[in-house]
């Protein structure tokens, strides 16, 4: 550092701003979490330690279901998305720049910028008119509107991931009589697959985390964890609610460490 | 992964099964359904309730107008029936498949959306009215006046309920008016009480269960059953009928058009109509049921408790909300909008 060149940390009050920003982010989840382990009935009072409310919300039948159901959908659907956005990155990237290359990167990109309502409200009607037609009213429908949306959380990684990576090694492999199925599965997927595995966590918490478009496709019985707490807070906020989202919390806080630990690597 | 997949597709089989015998689909709002009452059904009948939860009126009405959810039965608010029967989604109930139909109790079976109950089975009711912490206010706690023209010890500590319909309807009642009414000198009125009284308000919010029974605000504009939680754990609160008028509100089992579990949702409709197991449904969310005789199978602390067995003096007061025309509604709206800048 021998110039002092522009930096946002010497401005006057950088600090305090800091220290508001980051109170502001935590200190409602700090409370949540801490409430989650009040022992009286009241989220405002707080009344002595328990784990009561990790009891009674374990030993709640549709919360086990919900939970269940969540993980399912979470899974195929972050499969699914990884599976895609792996396939789009790589037709996106490994070859030259073409014309067009940016609608292509917005039309992969759409579940990012429409609001989801306009996409929940489109796959309401369109879903729909598929149950009467066809009677089926499985899961299939939560898992394809899961998909669909998570394929960019799957996809932004997987390209940083490939924009990263030269041809040296897949041309090394090409000049000794290597296929390109065997260039793939040899040199590409494997360098590849710390951005494959970052994506799958990103659409897999995404998924977790969804709460409009699942309200609109789910079908008699398919409430996910997310629906049913936003059920449940309409007539009264009950301790029960923390600790499922003290659960959910700390699930995601787990995943995004894996995937941070992931994506540091060789940076 | 191959597990996870199989898991999957079990899955994936056994909801699309799902229709098959002894199944029922209730379409209900969050946290309403009592768990035991469920277990009891299946107990005596082998039909297996599943309940998806909704948060509004509005969510249920546009999924099972778009089709295909698979529901048979949902629970809309009195102001609803009128718009599920006219668009056909619901069925007309077959009275002799319903032996205890005659337990509906006399004011709720000449309801003016449902005359005769001809569609519709009561879950629960209960009323709007004013809780007041009985510490920062001991004069008459009755009236609208305490959130309209709040008494000089309440400045700054009344909350409103955010509920456009119910919120109007006390304020238009208050000054002399009637529920959805177009006539625009009261409107004018109305608007100008709610402008003059906002600022002595402290918030416009829901959750005062916790909050009233926290100290956190000394009087609201909210729910009956609400409000009986609140003084079970702050014996200081208390709930006041508006003798000037008060909105009654009451939701109701429907049969939906397109229902595959008929027979099951029969028996499960005439089984909510036996007192016993209508004081079940009150027990957990704390709202009367509108079913005679229902009363003496509550619990203790609901027998008596004046948010839920209204005292015969203010029974008069309490009103049903009509839907109200388009013209009306849009009054309402503008006089909310301005209420909410």
């Amino acid at each position: 550092m021998a110039e002092r060149g522009f930096s946002v940390s010497r401005l006057p009050g950088f600090s305090t701003v800091a220290v508001m920003v980051f109170v502001a982010l935590y200190l409602p989840i700090a409370m949540l979490v801490v409430f989650s382990f009040n022992s009286g009935t009241s989220v405002a009072i707080w009344e002595g330690v328990s784990l009561r409310w990790y009891v009674s919300a374990w030993a709640n039948e549709q919360v086990k279901e919900a939970t269940f159901r969540s993980l399912i959908i979470a899974s195929a659907a972050s499969i699914v998305a990884t599976t895609v956005a792996t396939m789009a990155a790589l037709g996106t990237t490994r070859r030259k720049a073409f014309k067009g290359q940016t609608l292509i990167y917005v039309m992969i990109n759409q579940p990012l910028m429409v609001p989801e309502i306009v996409t929940a409200v489109a796959l309401l009607i369109f879903f729909a008119t598929i149950k009467v037609a066809t009677g089926y009213q499985g899961l299939g429908y939560l898992i394809a509107a899961h998909s669909a949306f998570c394929i960019p959380f799957a996809y932004l990684p997987i390209r940083a991931r490939l924009e990263g990576m030269d041809y040296t090694l897949e041309t090394a492999a090409a000049d000794l009589y290597a296929t390109p199925w065997q260039t793939f599965r040899r040199v590409t997927l494997p360098l590849l697959m710390p951005g494959v595995i970052a994506g799958m966590m990103l659409s897999f918490v995404t998924s977790l985390d969804d709460v409009v478009i699942t309200l609109f496709v789910k079908s008699a019985g398919q409430d996910t964890l997310p629906t049913y707490m936003l059920a449940q807070i309409r007539r009264s906020v009950t301790s029960e609610v923390n600790a499922i989202s003290t659960v959910l919390l700390g699930l995601t806080v787990v995943m995004l460490t894996v995937f941070f630990l992931l994506t540091r690597k060789k940076d | 992964m191959k597990k996870l997949i199989s898991a999957t597709a079990i899955l994936l089989l056994s909801t699309s099964l799902a229709s098959a015998e002894g199944e029922l689909q209730l379409f209900n709002w969050g946290d309403y359904t009592n768990p035991e009452l469920l277990k009891k059904f299946e107990a005596e009948t082998g039909i297996k309730v599943t309940v998806t939860d909704y948060d509004s009126n509005d969510t249920a009405l546009a999924k099972i107008e778009a089709g295909g959810g698979g529901f048979d039965l949902v629970v809309p608010s009195a102001s609803y029936v009128q718009i599920f029967v006219e668009k056909g989604l619901v069925q007309e109930l077959d009275l002799s498949k319903l032996p205890h139909h005659d337990n509906i109790a006399k004011q709720w079976m000449e309801s003016s959306y449902d005359p005769g109950r001809k569609y519709s089975v009561p879950w629960q009711w209960g009323s709007t009215g004013v809780a007041v912490n009985k510490t920062a206010y001991s004069g008459d706690i009755n009236t609208s006046a305490i959130f309209l023209d709040p008494p000089p010890e309440l400045v700054g500590k009344v909350n409103v309920t955010p509920e456009m319909n119910d919120v109007l309807s006390l304020a238009i009642m208050y000054e002399g008016g009637e529920p959805c009414t177009e006539d625009t000198e009261v409107l004018k009125k109305v608007r100008d009480k709610l402008m003059e009284a906002k600022p002595k308000w402290q918030s416009m919010d829901y959750g005062m269960t916790e909050k009233m029974a926290a100290n956190d605000v000394m009087a609201s504009v909210y729910w009956n059953g609400a409000i009986f939680r609140a003084r079970l754990k702050n014996p200081d609160v208390v709930y006041g009928y508006p003798k000037e008028g008060y909105p009654l509100w009451m939701d109701q089992v429907m049969l939906l058009s397109d229902a595959k579990n008929v027979d099951e949702a029969y028996k499960f409709l005439d089984f909510i109509m036996v007192p016993e197991n209508a004081a079940m449904i009150s027990a957990f969310a704390r709202y009367a049921n509108g079913i005679t005789g229902s009363e003496e199978f509550m619990p203790e602390d609901m027998k008596t408790a004046p948010e839920i067995i209204v005292p015969a003096e203010f029974v008069s007061a309490g009103h049903f909300l009509p839907t109200c025309s388009p013209k009306a509604q849009e009054y309402y709206t503008a006089i909310w909008t301005e209420l909410q800048k």
